[in-house]
Protein backbone atom coordinates (compact mmCIF):
# COMPACT_ATOMS: atom_id res chain seq x y z
CA UNK A 1 0.00 0.00 0.00
CA UNK A 2 1.48 3.68 -0.96
CA UNK A 3 1.06 5.85 1.67
CA UNK A 4 2.11 9.90 1.51
CA UNK A 5 5.24 9.90 3.23
CA UNK A 6 4.35 12.37 6.08
CA UNK A 7 1.80 9.65 7.06
CA UNK A 8 2.98 6.74 6.61
CA UNK A 9 5.64 8.36 9.45
CA UNK A 10 3.18 9.30 11.45
CA UNK A 11 2.11 5.56 10.81
CA UNK A 12 5.38 4.26 11.85
CA UNK A 13 5.32 6.82 15.31
CA UNK A 14 1.65 5.36 16.34
CA UNK A 15 3.20 1.76 16.33
CA UNK A 16 5.74 2.91 18.37
CA UNK A 17 3.18 2.99 21.29
CA UNK A 18 2.23 0.05 23.14
CA UNK A 19 -0.97 -1.84 22.49
CA UNK A 20 -1.24 -0.40 18.85
CA UNK A 21 -0.52 -2.64 16.05
CA UNK A 22 -0.76 -2.03 12.88
CA UNK A 23 -4.13 -1.50 11.97
CA UNK A 24 -5.12 0.99 14.88
CA UNK A 25 -1.90 2.76 14.14
CA UNK A 26 -3.68 3.63 10.04
CA UNK A 27 -6.76 4.54 12.25
CA UNK A 28 -5.17 7.27 14.84
CA UNK A 29 -3.30 8.29 12.04
CA UNK A 30 -6.35 9.31 9.78
CA UNK A 31 -8.09 10.53 12.76
CA UNK A 32 -5.04 13.24 12.88
CA UNK A 33 -5.19 14.17 9.90
CA UNK A 34 -9.14 15.73 10.56
CA UNK A 35 -8.33 16.88 13.52
CA UNK A 36 -7.96 20.83 14.18
CA UNK A 37 -4.52 22.31 13.77
CA UNK A 38 -4.67 23.70 16.77
CA UNK A 39 -5.67 20.51 18.48
CA UNK A 40 -2.53 18.48 16.47
CA UNK A 41 -0.13 21.19 17.78
CA UNK A 42 -1.67 21.18 21.71
CA UNK A 43 -0.90 17.59 21.00
CA UNK A 44 2.56 17.75 19.54
CA UNK A 45 3.71 20.15 22.27
CA UNK A 46 2.35 17.71 25.38
CA UNK A 47 4.18 15.23 24.02
CA UNK A 48 7.29 17.24 23.43
CA UNK A 49 6.86 18.50 26.80
CA UNK A 50 6.44 15.58 28.87
CA UNK A 51 9.36 14.49 27.44
CA UNK A 52 11.51 17.39 28.11
CA UNK A 53 10.02 18.76 30.97
CA UNK A 54 9.73 15.77 33.40
CA UNK A 55 12.65 14.53 35.00
CA UNK A 56 12.99 12.28 37.60
CA UNK A 57 13.18 13.35 41.65
CA UNK A 58 16.79 13.28 42.68
CA UNK A 59 15.49 12.33 46.42
CA UNK A 60 12.91 9.73 45.36
CA UNK A 61 13.32 9.21 42.01
CA UNK A 62 9.13 9.67 41.22
CA UNK A 63 8.76 11.62 37.93
CA UNK A 64 8.12 15.35 38.32
CA UNK A 65 8.42 18.87 36.61
CA UNK A 66 10.39 20.43 39.32
CA UNK A 67 13.17 19.08 41.83
CA UNK A 68 12.90 17.89 44.39
CA UNK A 69 9.03 16.67 43.54
CA UNK A 70 6.34 18.19 45.44
CA UNK A 71 5.91 15.11 47.42
CA UNK A 72 9.61 15.37 48.55
CA UNK A 73 9.15 18.92 49.45
CA UNK A 74 5.54 18.53 51.42
CA UNK A 75 6.94 19.43 55.12
CA UNK A 76 3.69 17.74 56.29
CA UNK A 77 4.67 14.18 55.49
CA UNK A 78 5.70 11.66 57.75
CA UNK A 79 9.56 11.22 57.26
CA UNK A 80 10.37 8.21 59.07
CA UNK A 81 8.27 6.00 56.96
CA UNK A 82 9.76 5.04 52.82
CA UNK A 83 7.29 3.14 50.64
CA UNK A 84 9.50 1.47 48.29
CA UNK A 85 8.17 0.68 44.88
CA UNK A 86 9.12 -0.55 41.65
CA UNK A 87 7.23 2.24 39.36
CA UNK A 88 6.24 5.86 39.38
CA UNK A 89 2.52 4.49 38.31
CA UNK A 90 2.71 3.00 41.71
CA UNK A 91 3.47 5.99 43.53
CA UNK A 92 0.07 7.37 41.63
CA UNK A 93 -1.90 4.20 42.95
CA UNK A 94 -0.50 4.97 46.21
CA UNK A 95 -1.77 8.51 46.10
CA UNK A 96 -4.92 8.14 44.64
CA UNK A 97 -5.41 5.74 48.20
CA UNK A 98 -4.88 8.94 50.23
CA UNK A 99 -4.02 6.70 53.51
CA UNK A 100 -0.31 7.04 53.51
CA UNK A 101 1.75 10.08 54.75
CA UNK A 102 5.24 8.90 54.41
CA UNK A 103 8.02 9.08 51.89
CA UNK A 104 7.90 7.60 49.15
CA UNK A 105 11.29 5.95 46.69
CA UNK A 106 10.69 4.33 43.31
CA UNK A 107 13.23 1.95 41.99
CA UNK A 108 12.74 2.01 38.61
CA UNK A 109 12.84 -2.21 37.58
CA UNK A 110 12.79 -5.06 39.62
CA UNK A 111 16.08 -6.93 40.31
CA UNK A 112 16.88 -9.64 37.15
CA UNK A 113 20.09 -11.36 36.48
CA UNK A 114 18.33 -12.78 33.23
CA UNK A 115 17.81 -9.20 31.76
CA UNK A 116 21.00 -7.96 32.46
CA UNK A 117 19.31 -6.08 35.78
CA UNK A 118 21.38 -5.70 39.08
CA UNK A 119 20.72 -3.87 42.21
CA UNK A 120 23.00 -0.49 40.89
CA UNK A 121 20.97 -0.63 37.47
CA UNK A 122 17.37 0.38 39.49
CA UNK A 123 17.36 2.87 41.83
CA UNK A 124 19.13 1.11 45.23
CA UNK A 125 21.79 2.72 45.56
CA UNK A 126 20.44 6.00 46.00
CA UNK A 127 18.28 4.27 48.61
CA UNK A 128 20.85 3.68 50.88
CA UNK A 129 21.97 6.76 50.96
CA UNK A 130 19.23 8.34 51.90
CA UNK A 131 18.61 5.56 54.59
CA UNK A 132 21.96 6.95 56.00
CA UNK A 133 21.29 10.45 56.06
CA UNK A 134 17.39 10.63 57.27
CA UNK A 135 15.85 9.56 60.33
CA UNK A 136 14.12 7.01 58.43
CA UNK A 137 12.39 4.16 60.91
CA UNK A 138 10.43 2.10 58.75
CA UNK A 139 10.42 1.07 54.85
CA UNK A 140 7.82 -0.43 53.33
CA UNK A 141 8.97 -2.82 50.50
CA UNK A 142 5.94 -2.67 47.96
CA UNK A 143 7.89 -4.10 44.64
CA UNK A 144 4.84 -6.37 43.15
CA UNK A 145 4.43 -9.97 44.43
CA UNK A 146 6.24 -11.69 41.76
CA UNK A 147 9.35 -13.26 41.37
CA UNK A 148 11.82 -10.39 40.85
CA UNK A 149 9.69 -7.88 43.05
CA UNK A 150 9.80 -10.22 45.61
CA UNK A 151 13.84 -10.77 45.12
CA UNK A 152 13.88 -7.69 44.87
CA UNK A 153 12.11 -6.47 48.09
CA UNK A 154 14.15 -9.56 50.15
CA UNK A 155 17.46 -7.94 48.67
CA UNK A 156 16.77 -4.83 49.96
CA UNK A 157 15.51 -6.11 53.30
CA UNK A 158 18.88 -7.82 53.52
CA UNK A 159 21.09 -4.87 52.94
CA UNK A 160 18.71 -2.54 55.62
CA UNK A 161 18.23 -4.92 58.33
CA UNK A 162 21.29 -5.01 60.39
CA UNK A 163 20.88 -1.20 60.36
CA UNK A 164 18.31 -1.68 62.85
CA UNK A 165 15.21 -0.11 60.64
CA UNK A 166 11.92 -1.45 60.79
CA UNK A 167 11.15 -3.51 57.57
CA UNK A 168 8.06 -4.66 56.72
CA UNK A 169 6.42 -5.98 53.62
CA UNK A 170 3.07 -4.94 51.97
CA UNK A 171 0.48 -8.19 52.44
CA UNK A 172 -0.32 -10.11 49.14
CA UNK A 173 -3.50 -11.84 49.37
CA UNK A 174 -7.78 -11.72 48.57
CA UNK A 175 -8.60 -8.46 46.77
CA UNK A 176 -11.58 -6.45 48.32
CA UNK A 177 -14.90 -6.52 47.37
CA UNK A 178 -13.82 -10.11 45.48
CA UNK A 179 -15.33 -13.49 45.97
CA UNK A 180 -13.68 -16.29 47.68
CA UNK A 181 -14.50 -19.03 45.33
CA UNK A 182 -12.76 -17.11 42.66
CA UNK A 183 -9.75 -16.76 43.74
CA UNK A 184 -6.81 -18.65 42.36
CA UNK A 185 -5.45 -21.51 44.67
CA UNK A 186 -1.74 -19.91 44.77
CA UNK A 187 -3.36 -16.19 45.69
CA UNK A 188 -5.54 -18.40 48.39
CA UNK A 189 -2.98 -20.10 49.95
CA UNK A 190 -0.96 -16.99 50.37
CA UNK A 191 -3.93 -15.14 51.65
CA UNK A 192 -4.49 -18.08 54.42
CA UNK A 193 -0.20 -17.87 55.50
CA UNK A 194 -0.97 -14.17 56.03
CA UNK A 195 -4.14 -14.18 58.19
CA UNK A 196 -4.68 -12.21 61.31
CA UNK A 197 -5.90 -12.92 64.85
CA UNK A 198 -9.48 -11.14 65.11
CA UNK B 1 -14.80 -40.06 33.14
CA UNK B 2 -14.93 -40.16 29.26
CA UNK B 3 -14.76 -38.10 26.02
CA UNK B 4 -18.33 -38.34 24.05
CA UNK B 5 -17.11 -36.66 21.43
CA UNK B 6 -13.70 -34.51 20.14
CA UNK B 7 -14.01 -31.90 17.21
CA UNK B 8 -10.48 -30.48 15.67
CA UNK B 9 -10.52 -27.99 13.57
CA UNK B 10 -6.64 -27.09 11.53
CA UNK B 11 -5.37 -29.54 13.88
CA UNK B 12 -1.96 -30.81 11.97
CA UNK B 13 -3.60 -32.69 8.82
CA UNK B 14 -7.35 -32.77 10.19
CA UNK B 15 -8.78 -29.79 8.96
CA UNK B 16 -12.33 -30.34 10.65
CA UNK B 17 -13.10 -33.05 12.31
CA UNK B 18 -16.17 -34.09 14.49
CA UNK B 19 -16.61 -37.40 16.10
CA UNK B 20 -18.01 -39.35 18.52
CA UNK B 21 -16.22 -41.95 20.87
CA UNK B 22 -17.49 -45.05 22.75
CA UNK B 23 -17.31 -45.41 26.74
CA UNK B 24 -15.21 -47.81 26.43
CA UNK B 25 -12.49 -49.19 23.59
CA UNK B 26 -12.22 -47.01 20.68
CA UNK B 27 -9.87 -48.61 17.90
CA UNK B 28 -8.57 -46.21 15.72
CA UNK B 29 -7.00 -47.99 12.66
CA UNK B 30 -5.08 -46.29 9.41
CA UNK B 31 -1.75 -47.34 7.49
CA UNK B 32 0.99 -44.96 8.39
CA UNK B 33 0.92 -40.97 8.01
CA UNK B 34 -2.51 -41.22 7.88
CA UNK B 35 -3.12 -39.14 11.49
CA UNK B 36 -3.76 -42.09 13.93
CA UNK B 37 -1.27 -40.51 16.88
CA UNK B 38 -2.52 -36.89 15.71
CA UNK B 39 -5.62 -38.02 16.80
CA UNK B 40 -4.07 -39.80 19.94
CA UNK B 41 -2.01 -36.29 20.62
CA UNK B 42 -4.84 -34.07 20.15
CA UNK B 43 -6.71 -36.02 23.10
CA UNK B 44 -3.31 -35.78 25.02
CA UNK B 45 -3.19 -31.79 24.56
CA UNK B 46 -6.84 -31.52 25.35
CA UNK B 47 -5.55 -32.65 28.68
CA UNK B 48 -2.15 -31.13 29.26
CA UNK B 49 -1.97 -28.15 27.06
CA UNK B 50 0.84 -28.78 25.35
CA UNK B 51 2.03 -31.91 22.83
CA UNK B 52 4.45 -34.78 24.23
CA UNK B 53 5.88 -34.56 20.82
CA UNK B 54 6.81 -31.17 20.29
CA UNK B 55 7.42 -28.25 22.74
CA UNK B 56 6.34 -25.86 19.97
CA UNK B 57 2.78 -25.16 19.92
CA UNK B 58 3.12 -23.79 16.52
CA UNK B 59 3.36 -27.31 14.75
CA UNK B 60 0.43 -28.47 15.73
CA UNK B 61 -1.59 -25.61 13.85
CA UNK B 62 -2.16 -27.18 10.31
CA UNK B 63 -0.20 -25.04 7.67
CA UNK B 64 -1.07 -22.48 5.56
CA UNK B 65 -3.60 -21.95 8.84
CA UNK B 66 -3.45 -19.48 11.26
CA UNK B 67 -5.35 -21.22 14.00
CA UNK B 68 -5.80 -24.90 15.70
CA UNK B 69 -8.42 -25.67 17.83
CA UNK B 70 -9.44 -28.51 19.64
CA UNK B 71 -12.81 -29.38 21.54
CA UNK B 72 -13.52 -32.22 23.59
CA UNK B 73 -17.03 -33.15 25.78
CA UNK B 74 -15.63 -34.68 28.47
CA UNK B 75 -18.21 -36.95 31.46
CA UNK B 76 -16.84 -36.07 34.46
CA UNK B 77 -18.68 -36.90 38.10
CA UNK B 78 -22.17 -37.43 36.28
CA UNK B 79 -21.62 -34.58 34.66
CA UNK B 80 -20.85 -33.47 30.82
CA UNK B 81 -19.00 -30.62 30.19
CA UNK B 82 -16.61 -28.66 27.23
CA UNK B 83 -12.97 -28.35 27.09
CA UNK B 84 -11.66 -26.41 24.60
CA UNK B 85 -7.69 -25.34 23.71
CA UNK B 86 -6.86 -22.80 20.57
CA UNK B 87 -3.99 -22.07 19.41
CA UNK B 88 -2.43 -19.21 17.38
CA UNK B 89 0.29 -17.09 16.90
CA UNK B 90 -0.97 -15.23 19.93
CA UNK B 91 -0.42 -17.83 22.42
CA UNK B 92 -3.34 -20.57 23.25
CA UNK B 93 -6.40 -20.12 25.10
CA UNK B 94 -8.05 -22.73 27.59
CA UNK B 95 -11.27 -22.63 28.35
CA UNK B 96 -13.54 -25.15 30.69
CA UNK B 97 -17.15 -25.46 30.39
CA UNK B 98 -17.22 -22.26 28.02
CA UNK B 99 -14.98 -20.25 31.00
CA UNK B 100 -11.81 -18.78 29.93
CA UNK B 101 -8.86 -20.38 32.05
CA UNK B 102 -5.44 -17.57 32.78
CA UNK B 103 -3.53 -20.04 34.17
CA UNK B 104 -3.00 -23.04 33.08
CA UNK B 105 -2.62 -24.96 36.21
CA UNK B 106 -6.16 -24.12 36.51
CA UNK B 107 -7.30 -26.01 33.07
CA UNK B 108 -4.74 -29.25 33.24
CA UNK B 109 -6.45 -31.57 35.46
CA UNK B 110 -9.53 -31.35 34.38
CA UNK B 111 -9.43 -33.59 31.87
CA UNK B 112 -7.25 -36.79 33.32
CA UNK B 113 -4.93 -38.60 30.87
CA UNK B 114 -2.52 -41.74 30.72
CA UNK B 115 -0.87 -42.33 27.68
CA UNK B 116 1.27 -45.07 26.94
CA UNK B 117 3.43 -44.36 23.44
CA UNK B 118 6.33 -46.22 21.99
CA UNK B 119 8.48 -43.20 23.42
CA UNK B 120 7.39 -44.55 26.83
CA UNK B 121 9.29 -47.61 26.54
CA UNK B 122 12.38 -45.16 26.66
CA UNK B 123 11.09 -44.39 30.40
CA UNK B 124 13.25 -46.36 32.01
CA UNK B 125 16.28 -46.81 29.86
CA UNK B 126 16.08 -43.14 28.88
CA UNK B 127 17.45 -40.00 29.76
CA UNK B 128 16.39 -38.96 33.56
CA UNK B 129 14.47 -35.79 31.75
CA UNK B 130 12.18 -38.58 30.28
CA UNK B 131 11.93 -39.52 34.31
CA UNK B 132 11.32 -36.24 35.47
CA UNK B 133 9.19 -35.33 33.12
CA UNK B 134 6.74 -38.25 33.62
CA UNK B 135 6.80 -37.40 37.27
CA UNK B 136 6.22 -33.95 36.99
CA UNK B 137 3.19 -34.33 34.75
CA UNK B 138 1.79 -36.68 36.35
CA UNK B 139 1.89 -35.06 39.45
CA UNK B 140 0.60 -31.62 37.71
CA UNK B 141 -2.65 -33.65 36.57
CA UNK B 142 -3.06 -34.50 40.06
CA UNK B 143 -2.40 -31.36 41.43
CA UNK B 144 -2.52 -28.54 39.56
CA UNK B 145 -0.55 -25.99 42.36
CA UNK B 146 2.73 -28.72 41.77
CA UNK B 147 2.49 -26.72 38.45
CA UNK B 148 2.73 -23.45 39.52
CA UNK B 149 5.53 -24.01 41.84
CA UNK B 150 7.62 -26.03 39.06
CA UNK B 151 7.01 -22.95 36.95
CA UNK B 152 8.20 -20.18 39.15
CA UNK B 153 11.04 -22.70 40.26
CA UNK B 154 12.42 -22.79 36.95
CA UNK B 155 11.87 -19.19 36.47
CA UNK B 156 14.28 -18.64 39.56
CA UNK B 157 16.90 -20.73 38.36
CA UNK B 158 17.03 -19.21 35.45
CA UNK B 159 17.39 -16.00 37.72
CA UNK B 160 19.97 -17.77 39.72
CA UNK B 161 21.90 -19.35 36.87
CA UNK B 162 22.04 -15.95 35.00
CA UNK B 163 23.68 -14.31 38.45
CA UNK B 164 26.12 -17.30 38.85
CA UNK B 165 27.26 -16.76 34.90
CA UNK B 166 28.10 -13.50 36.10
CA UNK B 167 29.81 -14.16 39.41
CA UNK B 168 31.84 -16.70 37.32
CA UNK B 169 33.08 -14.23 34.90
CA UNK B 170 33.52 -11.42 37.64
CA UNK B 171 30.95 -9.01 36.03
CA UNK B 172 29.34 -8.70 39.64
CA UNK B 173 30.28 -9.43 42.97
CA UNK B 174 27.64 -9.58 44.97
CA UNK B 175 26.64 -12.76 46.95
CA UNK B 176 23.80 -10.82 48.57
CA UNK B 177 21.72 -11.56 45.78
CA UNK B 178 22.84 -15.00 45.40
CA UNK B 179 21.81 -15.77 48.92
CA UNK B 180 18.18 -14.22 47.83
CA UNK B 181 17.64 -16.19 45.27
CA UNK B 182 18.75 -19.30 46.37
CA UNK B 183 16.38 -19.32 49.56
CA UNK B 184 13.73 -18.15 47.01
CA UNK B 185 14.95 -21.09 45.22
CA UNK B 186 14.61 -23.49 48.20
CA UNK B 187 10.86 -22.50 48.84
CA UNK B 188 9.75 -24.03 45.40
CA UNK B 189 12.58 -26.84 45.54
CA UNK B 190 10.86 -28.09 48.82
CA UNK B 191 7.36 -28.15 47.78
CA UNK B 192 7.94 -30.27 44.61
CA UNK B 193 10.65 -32.40 46.35
CA UNK B 194 7.91 -33.23 49.46
CA UNK B 195 5.09 -33.88 46.46
CA UNK B 196 7.61 -35.98 44.36
CA UNK B 197 7.86 -38.25 47.48
CA UNK B 198 4.34 -38.20 48.54
CA UNK B 199 3.57 -39.49 44.75
CA UNK B 200 5.94 -42.22 44.81
CA UNK B 201 4.67 -43.49 47.81
CA UNK B 202 1.46 -43.73 45.90
CA UNK B 203 2.87 -45.17 42.70
CA UNK B 204 4.97 -47.68 44.62
CA UNK B 205 1.80 -48.57 46.01
CA UNK B 206 0.22 -49.88 42.81
CA UNK B 207 2.85 -50.27 40.98
CA UNK B 208 4.40 -53.11 43.11
CA UNK B 209 1.48 -55.10 42.69
CA UNK B 210 0.69 -55.01 38.48
CA UNK B 211 4.68 -55.55 38.16
CA UNK B 212 4.48 -59.16 39.66
CA UNK B 213 0.93 -60.05 38.11
CA UNK B 214 2.87 -59.03 34.92
CA UNK B 215 5.80 -61.11 35.28
CA UNK B 216 3.67 -64.11 36.61
CA UNK B 217 5.22 -63.31 40.20
CA UNK B 218 9.07 -63.80 38.83
CA UNK B 219 9.99 -59.72 39.66
CA UNK B 220 9.73 -57.56 42.46
CA UNK B 221 9.83 -54.12 41.63
CA UNK B 222 11.29 -51.11 44.00
CA UNK B 223 11.46 -47.39 42.70
CA UNK B 224 13.74 -44.89 44.66
CA UNK B 225 14.34 -41.26 44.37
CA UNK B 226 18.19 -40.42 43.22
CA UNK B 227 18.25 -36.78 45.12
CA UNK B 228 21.30 -34.50 44.34
CA UNK B 229 20.67 -33.50 47.98
CA UNK B 230 20.54 -36.01 50.58
CA UNK B 231 17.09 -35.68 51.75
CA UNK B 232 15.28 -38.99 52.70
CA UNK B 233 11.39 -39.85 52.11
CA UNK B 234 10.15 -39.68 54.87
CA UNK B 235 11.56 -35.94 55.75
CA UNK B 236 8.77 -33.39 55.55
CA UNK B 237 8.77 -29.74 53.99
CA UNK B 238 10.36 -28.32 56.84
CA UNK B 239 13.07 -31.20 57.03
CA UNK B 240 13.74 -30.94 53.15
CA UNK B 241 14.19 -27.45 53.49
CA UNK B 242 16.51 -27.12 56.19
CA UNK B 243 18.76 -29.82 54.61
CA UNK B 244 18.62 -28.05 50.79
CA UNK B 245 19.57 -24.51 53.20
CA UNK B 246 22.96 -26.39 54.26
CA UNK B 247 23.46 -28.24 51.23
CA UNK B 248 23.32 -25.03 49.34
CA UNK B 249 25.10 -22.56 51.48
CA UNK B 250 28.25 -25.65 50.95
CA UNK B 251 28.03 -25.85 47.64
CA UNK B 252 27.98 -22.21 46.86
CA UNK B 253 32.00 -22.04 45.90
CA UNK B 254 31.00 -24.71 43.36
CA UNK B 255 28.74 -23.39 41.87
CA UNK B 256 30.24 -19.92 41.52
CA UNK B 257 33.50 -22.10 40.08
CA UNK B 258 31.11 -23.92 37.41
CA UNK B 259 28.74 -20.59 36.44
CA UNK B 260 25.38 -22.99 37.18
CA UNK B 261 23.09 -25.07 39.60
CA UNK B 262 24.47 -27.81 40.15
CA UNK B 263 21.89 -29.64 43.17
CA UNK B 264 18.14 -29.27 43.37
CA UNK B 265 14.77 -31.20 41.59
CA UNK B 266 15.85 -30.11 38.12
CA UNK B 267 18.83 -32.64 38.53
CA UNK B 268 16.99 -35.68 40.64
CA UNK B 269 15.88 -38.89 38.84
CA UNK B 270 14.29 -41.92 39.76
CA UNK B 271 16.17 -45.22 39.95
CA UNK B 272 13.87 -48.58 39.05
CA UNK B 273 15.03 -51.52 40.53
CA UNK B 274 13.47 -55.48 39.48
CA UNK B 275 14.92 -57.99 42.03
CA UNK B 276 17.19 -55.57 43.43
CA UNK B 277 19.19 -55.03 40.25
CA UNK B 278 18.84 -51.26 38.39
CA UNK B 279 16.54 -51.92 35.65
CA UNK B 280 18.47 -49.31 33.78
CA UNK B 281 21.61 -50.95 33.60
CA UNK B 282 21.31 -54.23 34.22
CA UNK B 283 17.70 -55.19 32.91
CA UNK B 284 16.48 -56.88 29.95
CA UNK B 285 14.84 -54.85 27.23
CA UNK B 286 11.79 -57.14 28.34
CA UNK B 287 12.23 -55.90 31.78
CA UNK B 288 12.43 -52.73 31.27
CA UNK B 289 9.47 -52.62 29.41
CA UNK B 290 7.86 -54.35 31.94
CA UNK B 291 8.72 -52.11 34.10
CA UNK B 292 7.48 -48.78 32.07
CA UNK B 293 4.44 -50.94 31.39
CA UNK B 294 3.79 -51.33 35.12
CA UNK B 295 4.26 -47.49 35.85
CA UNK B 296 1.80 -46.60 33.40
CA UNK B 297 -1.01 -48.77 34.15
CA UNK B 298 -0.34 -47.84 38.05
CA UNK B 299 -1.25 -44.73 36.89
CA UNK B 300 -4.65 -45.32 36.27
CA UNK B 301 -5.71 -46.84 39.39
CA UNK B 302 -3.64 -44.19 41.01
CA UNK B 303 -5.54 -41.55 39.48
CA UNK B 304 -9.22 -42.87 40.49
CA UNK B 305 -7.68 -43.17 44.12
CA UNK B 306 -6.34 -39.23 43.76
CA UNK B 307 -9.30 -37.96 41.58
CA UNK B 308 -12.02 -40.23 42.47
CA UNK B 309 -12.28 -41.45 38.56
CA UNK B 310 -10.71 -43.89 35.93
CA UNK B 311 -8.64 -41.40 33.38
CA UNK B 312 -8.66 -42.32 29.55
CA UNK B 313 -6.05 -44.13 28.54
CA UNK B 314 -3.94 -43.48 25.11
CA UNK B 315 -2.46 -46.86 23.77
CA UNK B 316 -0.44 -45.12 20.85
CA UNK B 317 0.69 -48.20 18.84
CA UNK B 318 2.08 -49.77 21.89
CA UNK B 319 -0.12 -52.88 21.69
CA UNK B 320 1.95 -54.48 18.96
CA UNK B 321 5.26 -54.03 20.46
CA UNK B 322 3.86 -56.25 23.54
CA UNK B 323 3.47 -60.14 23.49
CA UNK B 324 0.74 -62.18 24.18
CA UNK B 325 0.90 -62.09 27.78
CA UNK B 326 1.74 -58.35 28.42
CA UNK B 327 -1.34 -57.73 25.85
CA UNK B 328 -3.92 -59.43 27.72
CA UNK B 329 -2.48 -58.10 30.94
CA UNK B 330 -3.18 -54.90 29.89
CA UNK B 331 -6.54 -55.45 28.35
CA UNK B 332 -7.49 -57.02 31.26
CA UNK B 333 -6.45 -54.24 33.51
CA UNK B 334 -8.78 -51.89 31.61
CA UNK B 335 -12.00 -53.97 31.05
CA UNK B 336 -14.70 -52.58 30.92
CA UNK B 337 -13.94 -49.53 33.79
CA UNK B 338 -11.35 -47.20 31.29
CA UNK B 339 -12.48 -45.07 28.17
CA UNK B 340 -9.53 -46.46 25.99
CA UNK B 341 -8.35 -45.40 22.65
CA UNK B 342 -5.71 -48.11 21.29
CA UNK B 343 -4.08 -46.61 17.61
CA UNK B 344 -2.83 -49.53 15.20
CA UNK B 345 -2.40 -50.26 11.97
CA UNK B 346 -3.96 -53.93 11.37
CA UNK B 347 -6.75 -55.38 14.14
CA UNK B 348 -5.44 -58.30 13.56
CA UNK B 349 -2.21 -57.83 15.93
CA UNK B 350 -4.44 -58.12 18.34
CA UNK B 351 -6.35 -60.82 20.29
CA UNK B 352 -8.59 -60.50 22.86
CA UNK B 353 -12.10 -60.11 23.44
CA UNK B 354 -11.82 -56.51 24.38
CA UNK B 355 -11.00 -55.54 20.87
CA UNK B 356 -13.83 -57.32 19.24
CA UNK B 357 -16.66 -55.02 21.26
CA UNK B 358 -14.30 -52.18 20.17
CA UNK B 359 -15.88 -49.26 18.23
CA UNK B 360 -13.29 -49.08 15.07
CA UNK B 361 -12.47 -45.76 13.35
CA UNK B 362 -10.87 -46.06 10.35
CA UNK B 363 -8.49 -43.28 9.88
CA UNK B 364 -7.62 -42.10 6.36
CA UNK B 365 -5.70 -38.88 5.01
CA UNK B 366 -7.49 -36.53 8.33
CA UNK B 367 -10.44 -37.82 7.99
CA UNK B 368 -12.46 -40.69 9.21
CA UNK B 369 -13.89 -42.74 7.06
CA UNK B 370 -16.45 -45.69 7.53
Amino acid sequence: MYYPEPISKLIDSFTKLPGIGPKTAVRLAFFVLNMKEDDVLDFSKALVSAKRELTHCTVCGHITDQDPCPICQDELRDNSIICVVQDPKDVIAMEKMKEFNGRYHVLHGAISPMDGVGPEDINVPALLNRLKDEEVEELILATNPNIEGEATAMYISRLVKPSGIRITRIAHGLPMGGDLEYADEVTLSKALEGRREL
Amino acid sequence: MYIQGLSLTNYRNYQDLSVTFDDKVNVIIGENAQGKTNLMEAIYVLAFSKSYRTPRDKELIQWNQNYAKIEGKVYKRKQSFPLEIQFSSKGKKAKVNHLEQRRLSDYIGALNVVMFAPEDLNLVKGSPQIRRRFIDMEIGQIQPVYIYHLGQFQKILKQRNHLLKDLQRRKTNDRTMLEVLTEQLIEHASFIVEKRFLFLDLLRKWAKPIHKGISQDKENLEISYLSTVDVSEVEDREKIKAKYTTSFFSMLEKEVDRGTTLIGPHRDDLVFYVNDKDVQTFGSQGQQRTTALSLKLAEIDLIKSEVGEYPILLLDDVLSELDHYRQSHLLHTIQGKVQTFVSTTSVSDIQHDTINQAELFHVKDGEIVM
